[in-house]
């Protein structure tokens, strides 16, 4: 016999360990690896120092980089310790699946969100798309038999954390037997899957290797194991009809959360973090776990002793005796956490989540791997759009009424979101002012290669991986206003996919958040983005149901939070209901509109409220010439009544008067009432009230301010249209002899009297 | 192992309890419990005895020194089960099995226990009933408040003979937690953050040194083996003592949570409404099911920041909004109904103790109630006479 199987589980520690022992021992002269056949080439760079797991190999069309398969790999994953282990000791490896190149041509595009899900390396019990219900999951008919409701657990407890790892194959595989009996494959891939890898095993025997190691996954077994019950010309026809395409294999870095369940990884895993310390430590994993946790727990400022470190080993092994299992798994050693650590509570658990079950840890693949795929769609762009990179600076002005230099733009701001600034944004000059106008200064930097390699994670093509990376960005952002201005960024970007995602996440952290300010600063993006759309023409539609809803909060909320306690307070909220009355104004809803006068006026009349912002509402209004002139002067002479102390009444003033004077200056009984209040101060009054005076007129212009001074002047002397009217100062003679001219001038004809 | 259970069943049998001084009244109580219904409420150990018995006798695993059941069969207990004769076991806790897990596994660790959650999450139900399987007596209880003092952790003194014998064991009037050292039982306190932050440090040298200090005597009580503390607390009340870390440290923490699902909440309202609306003998119709399920619904999103269905996150209110509250909103509607209305429950009757139950701080929650209203329950169409409602009272 000449053949050794090994029937495996992706990604866990305890058969990537069994399978070391077992090589070793058995030390093979070849090692064939269930692993797409065209990535054979690249398999030595495994070897390579700069190499550091987790990474994934990756397989993409030549012409279609969305197409493509991944193959992730992590330090404690059987196939990466396998052929470490093959590489080290100058044993030949050879990957036996069937080689992509044969399979993505019979898939349709629209697939590649699935495909990627659904690892095909992976052992069929994970592959999701299983007909028949014990192949879809045997592992859980397995762990039903052995009382488990989660066949999670039970591979953990059964496999990944056994310390005895004799006889975990010969079990495994009898396991494999037993529930696929006779059965066929469940499809045609399947079934052409298997028949390539027997013919890769029936060649490596002619070969004449004598210790020949088979990994590959267990369910698998039963169709290699009696390679000669199988016709080899059926396997043959069997893979005739397959065509080729051309196909890139390479290696791309990858992360520990995309090794979950949770990131959409078909033979993802729960947790990776756990596993990683499974693997390093078999021994004292859950000693190291908990003290990791105290670490982890001790740097966000919970206090954890090593006395309460022991009395959680103590918990979890207690808890671990009550559920008979033979250590503390994962469970036990979270529940300990939580129940000593965190007092009970759930807030923190998400943080160790996050950080030690899943883990942050980013792999590393070396510079001389292949081309990714995300590069080489850069190229495609690149040439298609005619955009060249080049380490010299150059200006770039698009017009984005036409096509092509809107795909420009689009495929700049993409880059520029996933962190590769190719293009820096210019400000456009003030003759070509509009929404159509772009002004780039590019210049290509050698590093942005990393870059793109690096960004290949969240995707194969531009505008996946921007999108991921933006949906990224969104959830693990706090701030409200850094998340419009991502939006922003994803619309300029043209990632219609990541909006709807980013407007749940604006959506969320509004209702969420307790400082209106927050709100109404983030408003104004969201306005623009809601009214003039833009010449892109992406959907505003979502926009405008999430700029209704902050609105609506912002209405309840305003009216506490105008409760400020000084003038500085004041002036900063000044700043911010300003902008958000511009976006209101901008946003043309009538229905809004209403609603914020008559917010405004009733705050307007809010005794109570900081005098600079009630004379601002007062403005706000008379700009919109809500306000109607007796009432602004009946509220004038309240607040400058001699009852008000002069600070308050001049800082009134001051939110009343800043801004452009021009419509000032038609009501009268304002300056009446100005006028009057200035003339009763004392001089011991009126000399400290003078620059808080000067500072209300400061923001006018000159002539605006000499305006302002006529104004003043003839305040009480009648109006010119009144005198016109009075016939009885009028000079008959005099004003008879401009008559002819004027009629001339006009084109009437005079009347003769 | 197994000789062993079977003397501490005779033992059960013949002696049901340690004879403590303290105990003589609750022995006549037990008699009186088995014998006529007299008393209004019984103890756990008295109601389940039959089970608790049951359970020993199947027991056969481990038992930690001084406790009546191993912590499998503790777990049988208070989850329900069929033992292997048969023996139907009810469910004492309906709800996460591995909260009770971690509870009895941290017992038997000698780690105190501290039970916290909201009012209303069964936490001195779960409590009274493990001291029962564990320690066979539940009622070695401190009942914490505002007023308990040291001498009812400690000791106090009989003074009487205090004054003619001078310090003596005799004179000594043990507390419940003395009484539990003593024995090796377990020892309850309730409401343990209502104690008054000095008194509760009292409770630092007796769990980590489990000893009791009598220095008048001149002596100290030492803990027997299977003494431990189970306390219950509190986590959203205001007004009340908070730990100190220190005593904190001692404790492993176990939150109960609310009902997990609103139809699990819709049915307890619904019985207590129920149950209490026979004992006010309110004459207004058994309220529809329908309002029910709106005030829960209203109280759970409140509670949990988010609507049902996850589309929308809200402001949580300072309130507690337990399900003991959501009830007194529906009692509280049927009230109105009964005495002011048609008889019927309608959105009119709740509106004012809904927004009573929720507004508890004038500014912030009147502003996250208000958002509740325009965001969530204006768009609920069929929701609409209770919105109004809301609107008139808000």
């Amino acid at each position: 016999m000449c053949f050794h199987f090994f029937g495996i589980r992706h990604h866990g520690p305890g058969c990537a360990r069994s399978l070391c022992l077992a090589l070793k021992e058995l030390a093979p002269d070849l090692l064939l690896v269930e692993g797409p056949a065209d990535a054979q080439e690249i398999v030595p760079l495994l070897n390579n120092p700069q190499m550091s797991p987790p990474v994934a190999l990756i397989i993409y069309r030549k012409d279609q980089p969305r197409q493509a398969s991944y193959y992730p790999l992590a330090v404690f994953s059987p196939e990466w310790q396998a052929l470490r282990y093959a590489l080290q000791h100058n044993i030949p490896t050879r990957f036996i699946d069937l080689p992509l190149a044969l399979r993505l041509d019979s898939r349709e595009p629209e697939e590649e969100a699935k495909e990627e899900a659904a690892d095909p390396c992976s052992p069929s019990e994970e592959e999701p798309e299983a007909f028949e219900e014990i192949a879809d999951d045997p592992l859980s008919l397995l762990s039903l038999a052995a009382g488990y409701q989660d066949h999670e657990l039970w591979w953990e407890q059964q496999i990944e954390q056994r310390r005895n790892v004799q006889g975990i194959f010969e079990g495994l595989r009898e396991a494999m037997r037993v529930l696929r009996g006779g059965r066929t494959p469940r499809h045609r891939e399947e079934a052409q899957r298997e028949a390539h890898m027997r013919q890769m095993l029936r060649q490596a025997r002619s070969e004449g290797f004598q210790r020949i190691a088979v990994v590959c996954g267990a369910w698998h077994l039963p169709a290699l194991e009696d390679l000669d019950a199988f016709s080899e010309v059926d396997d043959r026809a069997l893979l005739q009809s397959l065509k080729p395409v051309s196909v890139v294999a390479t290696w791309i870095p990858w992360s520990n959360d995309r090794l979950t369940y949770a990131s959409g990884y078909g033979a993802g895993i729960a947790a990776p973090g756990w596993y990683e310390l499974l693997w390093s430590a078999p021994a004292q994993a859950g000693i190291r776990w908990l003290i990791r946790a105290a670490e982890l727990l001790r740097q966000e400022g919970f206090d954890v002793s090593s006395a309460s470190v022991i009395e959680a080993v103590r918990l979890a092994e207690a808890l671990a005796a009550l559920r008979d299992v033979s250590a503390p798994g994962l469970a036990e050693l979270q529940e300990a956490i939580q129940s000593v650590f965190c007092r009970g509570e759930t807030a923190p658990m998400q943080l160790i989540e996050e950080r030690l079950v899943t883990g942050s840890r980013m792999g590393k693949v070396p510079p001389e791997t292949p081309v990714v795929p995300l590069q080489h769609d850069l190229e495609q762009q690149q040439r298609l759009l005619r955009l060249k990179p080049s380490t010299e600076f150059k200006e770039l002005e698009l017009d984005l009424r036409n096509e092509t230099d809107r795909a420009r733009s689009r495929l700049l701001h993409r880059l520029r979101l996933l962190g590769i600034p190719w293009g820096e944004p210019l400000a456009v000059a003030a003759s070509k002012r509009g929404t159509f106008h772009e002004c780039w200064k590019l210049q290509w930097q050698h590093e942005f290669v990393l870059l793109l390699i690096e960004a290949n994670v969240w995707g194969n093509t531009l505008e996946s991986a921007a999108t991921s990376f933006a949906i990224r960005e969104a959830e693990h952002c706090q701030e409200l206003a850094r998340l419009t201005e991502l939006l922003d960024q994803v619309l300029l970007a043209q990632l219609p996919s990541a909006v709807a995602g980013l407007l749940d996440q604006i959506h969320a952290r509004a209702a969420l958040a307790s400082d209106v300010r927050h709100l109404m600063d983030a408003l104004p993006a969201l306005a623009r983005v809601a009214r003039y759309g833009d010449v892109r023409g992406s959907d505003t539609q979502q926009v405008q149901t999430v700029v209704e809803a902050f609105f609506a909060r912002i209405l309840i909320a305003l009216p506490s939070a105008c409760l400020v306690p000084d003038e500085e307070a004041a002036r900063e909220l000044l700043a911010s209901i300003q902008r958000l009355d511009s976006s209101i104004l901008a946003l043309a809803d009538e229905e809004m509109y209403t609603a914020w006068c008559s917010l405004l006026e009733r705050l307007s009349e809010t005794e109570g409220l900081h005098p600079l912002l009630r004379g601002s509402f007062c403005r706000l209004l008379l700009d919109r010439q809500v306000l109607e002139t007796a009432r602004l002067s009946r509220l004038a002479h309240q607040q400058l009544s001699p009852a008000v102390s002069l600070e308050e009444a001049a800082l009134w003033l001051e939110g009343l008067l800043a801004g452009r004077g021009q419509r000032l200056l038609a009501i009268d009984e304002l300056w009446q009432a100005l006028d009057g209040w200035l003339q009763e101060l004392t001089a011991e009054q009126f000399l400290p009230l003078l620059p808080l005076l000067r500072r209300a007129f400061r923001g006018f212009s000159s002539a605006e301010r000499r305006a302002m001074g006529e104004k003043v002047r003839y305040l009480y002397r009648p109006r010119p249209e009144q005198a016109s009217s009075s016939a009885a100062d009028l000079d008959e003679k005099r004003a008879s002899l401009v008559l002819p001219i004027l009629s001339q001038l006009l084109e009437v004809t005079l009347h003769a009297d | 192992m197994k000789k062993d259970s079977k003397q501490h069943i005779q033992q059960r049998a013949t002696e049901p309890f340690v004879p403590t001084e303290g105990q003589q009244e609750q022995i006549s109580t037990h008699a009186e419990g088995q014998s006529g219904n007299s008393v209004l409420r019984q103890h756990a150990e008295q109601q389940f005895a039959e089970e608790l018995e049951e359970l020993a006798r199947a027991d056969r695993q481990q038992r930690p020194p001084n406790w009546r059941l191993s912590p499998w069969a503790v777990r049988t207990y208070l989850l329900g089960g069929r033992l292997p004769n048969g023996f139907q076991v009810s469910p004492k806790y309906i709800g996460n099995a591995r909260l009770i897990e971690i509870a009895i596994s941290t017992l038997a660790t000698d780690r105190a226990l501290l039970l916290y959650g909201l009012p209303g999450t069964a936490k001195s139900w779960v409590s009274e009933h493990l001291a029962a399987a564990i320690s066979g007596d539940s009622t070695l209880l401190i009942q914490g408040t505002a007023g308990t003092d040291e001498s009812a952790l400690r000791y106090g003194w009989n003074y009487a003979r205090l004054l003619v014998e001078g310090p003596s064991p005799a004179a000594l009037v043990a507390s419940p937690l003395m009484t539990a050292m003593q024995t090796g039982k377990l020892a309850r306190i309730e409401e343990l953050t209502r104690i008054s932050s000095e008194v509760q440090d009292t409770l630092i040298t007796i769990l980590s040194e489990k000893t009791l200090p009598i220095p008048e005597l001149n002596r100290e009580v030492q803990a027997r083996k299977g003494f431990n503390v189970i306390a219950t607390a509190n986590n959203r009340d205001k007004g009340v003592n908070d730990l100190s870390s220190a005593l904190m440290r001692r404790f492993n923490t176990v939150v109960l949570p609310l009902p997990q699902d609103i139809e699990e909440e819709v049915r307890i309202v619904e019985r207590r409404v129920a149950d209490l609306g026979q004992v006010l003998e309110l004459p207004a119709e058994k309220p529809a099911l329908e309002e029910i399920r709106r005030v829960v619904t209203i109280f759970r999103e409140l509670r949990e920041g988010k609507t049902l269905d996850g589309s929308l996150k809200l402001k949580i209110p300072s309130g507690t909004l337990s399900t003991a509250e959501a009830i007194s909103v529906i009692n509280n509607g049927l009230a109105l109904a009964a005495y002011y209305g048609d008889g019927t429950l309608r959105a009119g009757d709740l509106a004012a103790g809904l927004t009573g139950a929720i507004v508890k701080d004038p500014v912030q929650d009147r502003i996250v109630w208000l958002e509740y209203l325009q965001t969530v329950m204006k768009e609920r169409r069929s929701w609409q006479d209770l919105y109004r409602a809301c609107r008139e009272v808000v």
